[in-house]
């Protein structure tokens, strides 16, 4: 079996502090995997790892065929995956449509000349994208679309989800690596955003998805399968169903010895 | 493809009226020389801003600034070209007009650098300083044309300012200044010490000559006598618009988002593919150029350049230019460097006090309006026509 | 060369290490509690000089003669005036930007220090020139063979170790300093303990404002001269010394010091002949150490935090 994401081994360690011990996590292309554990078991660790923004202190990360252990965060953009950020980092005084291109760099030409000389033909690939910008949150929210140029600050946090999701996609990404979507919202709103996202994924059936959350009725229904970490290694594995009755699972979350 | 909604243009009646009414007041302010001419002149002007700002007066103009950028930029040249005009024969007027007119197109390029990428550097003047160093030299040891003269003068200022790429690239925020700040103490003491270069007394600047025109003569149209300073404000015009264009499209194209999303966020923006060093190498080099290439001008126009014009606190002025107009927008950098440059020359009781005075106002607007007096918009790609 | 000269430059050496040192801890402190970078700290210590100068020249002219009392109101005033300045400066300046970007209170305290530093030039009767500063340490020197001691230095450098100490056991040994360290490492924390968040940050401003006024005052015993823009220089200093130690340590302020004022030295000693390029040397290694080190010798997040 051919694996989209492949960590083997993989640690981290803060000063004395293990946050990654020795994961294996493998996930295969169109599938979505919640990835849940009690706060501090490593979940947020393992996707600043894989996106570059922390080293690894052993094992390997490999995606699509390369080996991405010791990339950095740019490379590991360009190789095809995306994230969210647990706490919203978008750009709060820039517009909709510039944090959502944000995201789109590597389809945007940055040369220096296009952009400063060419302004015809920046023109149409400004408008190639703009199109692009705003047929995507359409999907999420029709009325953003028409806001495009106004600041992200005055926003509220379901709006900067979506946006920062946006931001993600936009670059249609292999991977998409979602850190606790639903932060800051409410149960409703984190379905609503969440059936967006599953609506995206009809339209782009290559899109892979890793998702951290805490909310677990949202977990039971979207994901394929869990993987369960606790003081940085897996503890269990499995559908949702199979590894919420696993006794591990529950002494985890209960904290009993 | 999805059509922008198109809104109806914004009027270009209140910006013309803005530019006309702006340009008037002026050439009154440069015109007058008694100091209580100056003080009520300068507090009706307060006034009817403040006027206008409750009024809802200005709300027209910054609108039809932002759609009908390009039409009411022509008008700002024509009234710029109309007060020159007016003091065609005064040297002293002509003088501080291109002064304002080449500090603005230096704090154009500290723009890029702090303004977009965040880069610090409190070493603007140091820059300018190179630039005008620059001119002094070549011109008084050899014969490179002047053009090239000042071409040079930028590309030393943005090589040298590469020297500090390194210490400024490793650090972020605060440390970054330690590095400027070191270095614009750095150069003035090597200025003052340096004998080859004039030490303290500094050096004489051979005036501008292009082409066999002598840019230190005065000259006549028709049968008026015209100021030499006309040919530096040419050129100085020219330089400032080709510096607002170059800020303009910058500012409006993918790697305008690229040095703002850096200087927002950089975990966040490396995470989506953004080359963080090659974003803050190209916004000094730029930046310092562009401040290099005003300074080399700067110094044929002032005829001589001495280590105490490019002091520290002079680097701060820039900043305070910027801060106090908004940073990130150009035409504030315009705005606020009219102020702080002609005031004080007006206003003489003052001149001792600038520094004081500048820095005060810089901490009330970093207190009370952070933005600035003239806030960055929202970028538009496009402004006017869609998007 | 011979010892006299060498135990000169040691000597010299130890001074700068110390006045150093005292500037660097202050911006430690500040960082500490605030996570923030006062630039007008060297400035501070300009003030501080010459409150300390225009204390001495008041009381001469009301008849005062007696050193040792001249010497202590010129300390006492100089340390209260700055420690008063440190806190007003902390409540008005620093803490109401404290949820404004860095930036902003990067650029608020490099504008103060501007104005601190003008104020002293323009409103200091002729404040423009540099200023005698008094002798008020015995001038003796003790012959020891060849070494030459100067009585005033000795009393500095061991006022100045003893000032350090003070400060470690402040930190180390009571209440405030527990209560200032517990700031340091989490300031939420510390809050839910019940200690007075606000209250800590002002004592700590008014204590390293104090001790950039008695690196004032040092200045101006040690050079008998002062001058408005000295503060400009030691506050680059001293802060590189600072990052140089890693900020936030204050071990690490005292190595950076005098190790900024050994690098200082040797320069001196190893190119006599460039002398007038001494400070531009002292920048240049503020520029390299920053680019190589940028985050300090000892690092920041191992480095125990004040």
């Amino acid at each position: 079996m051919t694996y989209l994401l492949e960590a083997r081994g993989l640690t981290r360690k803060f000063g004395g502090v293990v946050a990654l011990d020795n994961l294996d996590l493998t996930v295969v292309p169109n599938e979505i995997i919640g990835l849940i554990g009690p706060n501090g078991s490593g979940k947020t660790t393992f996707f600043n790892v894989v996106t570059g923004i922390y080293g690894a202190h052993g094992g390997s990360v490999t995606f699509d065929g390369a080996d991405i252990t010791r990339a950095s965060s740019r490379a590991v953009y360009h190789a095809g995956v995306s994230r969210t950020f647990q706490r919203s980092r978008l750009s709060l005084p820039l517009s909709i449509f510039d944090n959502i291109m944000i995201g789109n760099h590597k389809r945007l030409n940055q040369g220096l000349w296009f952009n400063l000389v060419r302004r015809g033909e920046f023109k149409r690939e400004f408008e190639v994208n703009y199109a692009a910008a705003r047929t995507l949150i359409e999907v999420f929210e029709p009325r953003l679309a028409e806001r495009m140029f106004e600041p992200v600050a005055g926003l509220p946090m379901i709006d900067r989800r979506r946006i920062e999701i946006c931001r993600a996609l936009i670059s249609q990404p292999k991977l998409l690596l979602l850190d606790e979507p639903s932060a800051g919202m409410t149960h409703d709103e984190t379905k609503e955003l969440m059936d967006d996202i599953l609506q995206v994924r009809d339209l782009n059936r290559n899109l892979t998805i890793v998702i951290v959350e805490h909310e677990m009725g949202l977990i039971e229904r979207i994901t394929d399968r869990c993987v369960v970490l606790n003081f940085g290694r897996k503890i269990a594995e499995g559908p949702y169903r199979q590894v919420a009755v696993d006794r591990q699972v529950q002494e985890a979350y209960l904290g009993v010895e | 493809m999805p059509e922008v909604k198109q809104e109806p243009q914004a009027p270009l009646l209140p910006g013309v009226v803005a530019v006309a009414l702006s340009t008037a007041y002026l050439i009154a302010l440069l015109a007058v020389e008694k100091q209580p001419l100056v003080i009520g002149l300068l507090a009706f002007g307060i006034v009817a801003v403040l006027v206008a700002h409750y009024m809802d007066w200005l709300d027209p103009v910054g609108r039809s600034f932002a759609e009908r950028e390009g039409v009411l930029s022509a008008y700002a040249v024509l009234a710029a070209c109309v007060v020159a005009a007016f003091f065609h024969d005064n040297h002293f007027v002509l003088l501080l007009f291109v002064t304002v007119l080449l500090y603005a197109v230096a704090t154009l390029g500290l723009n890029i650098e702090f303004g977009y990428a965040g880069v610090l550097n409190f070493a603007g003047a140091s820059f300018f300083g190179i630039g005008a160093y620059t001119s002094a030299v070549l011109n008084t040891y050899t014969a490179v044309p002047h053009l090239l003269v000042l071409l040079i003068g930028g590309t030393l200022a943005a090589l040298i300012g590469s020297l500090l790429l390194l210490p400024v690239l490793r650090t972020r925020g605060h440390y970054a200044a330690l590095v400027t700040i070191a270095f614009a103490l750095l150069l003035k003491t090597f200025l003052e010490v340096n004998d080859v270069l004039g030490g303290p007394q500094g050096m004489q600047v051979k005036g501008m000559s292009i082409l066999g025109w002598s840019f230190n003569d005065n000259f006549e149209i028709g049968k008026i006598e015209m100021s030499f300073y006309l040919n530096y404000f040419v050129i100085s015009m020219l330089l400032l618009c080709g510096t607002f264009v170059l800020v303009r499209r910058l500012e409006r194209s993918w790697i305008g988002l690229d040095l703002d999303a850096i200087r927002l966020d950089e975990t966040a923006a490396s995470c989506f593919g953004l080359d963080i060093a090659r974003w803050k190498i190209t916004a000094f080099v730029l930046g310092n150029f562009v401040i290099g290439l005003a300074g080399a001008l700067f110094g044929m126009v002032g005829g001589f350049v001495a280590p105490n014009n490019y002091t520290f606190a002079d680097s701060l002025i820039m900043v305070s230019i910027l801060l106090l107009g908004g940073i990130g927008n150009p035409w504030g950098v315009v705005v606020a460097t009219f102020i702080v440059v002609v005031l004080p020359e007006k206003l003489q009781t003052i001149q001792e006090y600038r520094f004081l005075l500048y820095a005060l106002i810089v901490i009330v607007v970093l207190l009370f309006r952070p933005e600035g007096l003239l806030p960055r918009p929202v970028r538009r790609y496009f402004p006017g026509g869609r998007a | 060369m011979d010892v006299g000269l060498l135990s000169q430059y040691i000597m010299n050496g130890l001074m700068l290490g110390m006045m150093y040192t005292l500037v660097a801890v202050g911006f430690t402190l500040f960082f500490g509690v605030l996570d923030i970078i006062k630039f007008s700290h060297g400035d501070v210590l300009t003030v501080g000089a010459f409150t300390g100068l225009a204390t001495y020249i008041g009381l001469r002219s009301v008849g005062v003669s007696s050193t040792p009392l001249l010497l202590l109101a010129v300390l006492v005033v100089a340390i209260l005036a700055m420690a008063a300045l440190g806190m007003l400066i902390a409540r008005y300046l620093v803490l109401p930007l404290r949820s404004a970007p860095a930036l902003n209170t990067l650029l608020i305290t490099l504008m103060l220090g501007t104005v601190l530093r003008e104020m002293v030039r323009l409103f200091y009767p002729q404040g423009a020139n540099p200023k005698p500063f008094p002798a008020l340490l015995p001038t003796d020197s003790i012959n020891l063979g060849q070494f030459n001691l100067r009585l005033d230095n000795a009393i500095m450098l061991a006022a100045g170790v003893t000032i350090i100490v003070g400060l470690r056991l402040l930190l180390n040994r009571t209440k405030l300093g527990l209560a200032i360290r517990a700031v340091a490492q989490d300031e939420e924390t510390a809050r839910t303990m019940g200690i007075n968040f606000t209250a800590i940050v002002l004592i700590t401003f008014a204590i390293g404002s104090a001790l950039a006024a008695i690196g004032g005052v040092m200045n101006g015993l040690y050079y008998n001269e002062i001058n408005f823009g000295m503060g400009l220089l030691l506050g680059v200093i001293g802060f590189s010394a600072a990052i140089i130690g890693g900020l936030g340590s204050i071990y690490g302020a005292i190595l950076g010091g005098f190790l900024f004022a050994a690098l200082q030295t040797i320069g001196a000693v190893a190119l006599p002949f460039a002398s007038a390029y001494k400070d531009v040397f002292a920048f240049t290694v503020v520029i390299a150490l920053m680019a190589w080190r940028p985050t300090g010798l000892i690092q920041e997040k191992i480095s125990e935090r004040v």
